[in-house]
């Protein structure tokens, strides 16, 4: 898996060789797009992280966690997990720091610890995801495109915790 | 989003404030020059990105990637342009070897190609959720950090993973379908 992306680079800039295009004109053109799709995405990022970052601060996850934890409990997820489940689709760098929390309290091997890896291998930063991809279009009307991500995650956090039990 | 925003930040903030009231500006700016580092690294990644799927292009490359998976996209997107069907054809095959990083970027010239208007189009939902829910062969960020933690065996959450990533997968496609119905041809 490690030769996965070498590979890939030299397989393009060698064929870009190979059909005589400019490789070098065509990298930096490329390159050059790179900086206003960063620009068009901070102001969405920043929103999202100041959410995100007061609501740790303030300790008002914590008592969402145990406000949720009963239902979750009884759909097999444990508690300890809860909280990387309801900040996960907000951030990727928040969850992580949850996520070495778990590690560090119960353990990477234990079931809690193995249930919280699956979680955030298998979820996605579902409204940070949707900040970056719709900035910089006119879109305002998502739709079902956040409801429906939303209970992917919850569906396959559930999952996960069922599976961890049994693989 | 405007109310789920407005709504949760002002309660985090009023209970930030009844705890220590001075905090509040300095997590503030805490998290916008985090915002700032995110979209500079972003920027880094998509810059690398960026220039080479821009050489892929311009030597066809992506043509002819966008030619083998036209029957799934077709089913998957419905009738789209060329140039979207490109990115959201390196946009598959970034998802599928596992290269997240360079699957952002080209979902977002897809997104940019296909949106015009004001509401998010079926094609448009079917992309964010595919992304939002793909296949992962290797969960790199989980097994580098149980591996520096420690654990036995820190590649074993891959089956689960894989697993539960292919059951949402499934769910969400189908949930697509279910909302907005099949793609038109």
């Amino acid at each position: 898996m490690n030769y996965v992306v070498p590979v890939l680079l030299i397989t393009v800039l060698v064929y870009g060789l190979i059909k005589r295009v400019n490789v070098y004109d065509g990298f930096v053109l490329g390159a050059k797009k790179s900086f206003d799709l960063s620009l068009s995405i901070f102001p969405y990022l920043a929103a999202t992280f100041i959410m995100v970052n007061c609501l740790r601060a303030s300790g008002l996850d914590i008592y969402l966690v145990r406000f949720l934890s009963p239902p979750f409990r009884l759909v097999g997820v444990p508690t300890e997990v809860v909280q990387l489940m309801l900040l996960r689709p907000f951030t990727g760098s928040g969850s992580l720091a949850v996520l070495a929390d778990v590690y560090k309290q119960y353990g990477v091997d234990s079931y809690v610890g193995r249930c919280a890896s699956c979680i955030f291998g298998s979820s996605e930063t579902v409204f940070y995801v949707a900040s970056v991809y719709f900035a910089g279009t006119k879109v305002k009307h998502t739709g079902f495109a956040i409801p429906i991500a939303l209970f992917c995650n919850l569906v396959g956090g559930i999952a996960a915790c069922l599976l961890c039990k049994v693989m | 989003m405007n109310i789920v925003w407005t709504v949760v930040t002002v309660a985090a903030i009023a209970a930030l404030t009844f705890l220590d009231p001075q905090s509040v500006l300095t997590v503030c700016l805490d998290s916008s020059s985090q915002a700032l580092k995110t979209a500079l690294e972003l920027c880094a990644v998509y810059c690398v990105w960026l220039g080479v799927f821009q050489v892929a292009e311009n030597c066809r490359l992506v043509e002819k990637l966008s030619r083998i998976l036209k029957p799934l996209n077709k089913r998957l997107y419905g009738n789209i342009s060329e140039a979207a069907a490109g990115y959201v054809s390196l946009n598959l095959a970034s998802n599928l070897l596992g290269v997240g990083n360079a699957a952002t970027p080209s979902a977002i010239s897809a997104i940019r190609e296909t949106e015009k208007g004001e509401t998010l189009s079926r094609s448009g939902v079917m992309l964010f959720v595919v992304n939002a829910t793909s296949v992962q062969l290797l969960p790199t960020t989980v097994i580098g950090m149980r591996a520096s933690l420690g654990s036995a065996n820190p590649a074993d959450i891959i089956l689960p993973n894989l697993v539960t990533t292919a059951i949402t997968s499934v769910i969400g496609i189908a949930l697509v379908f279910v909302a907005y119905g099949r793609a038109k041809k």
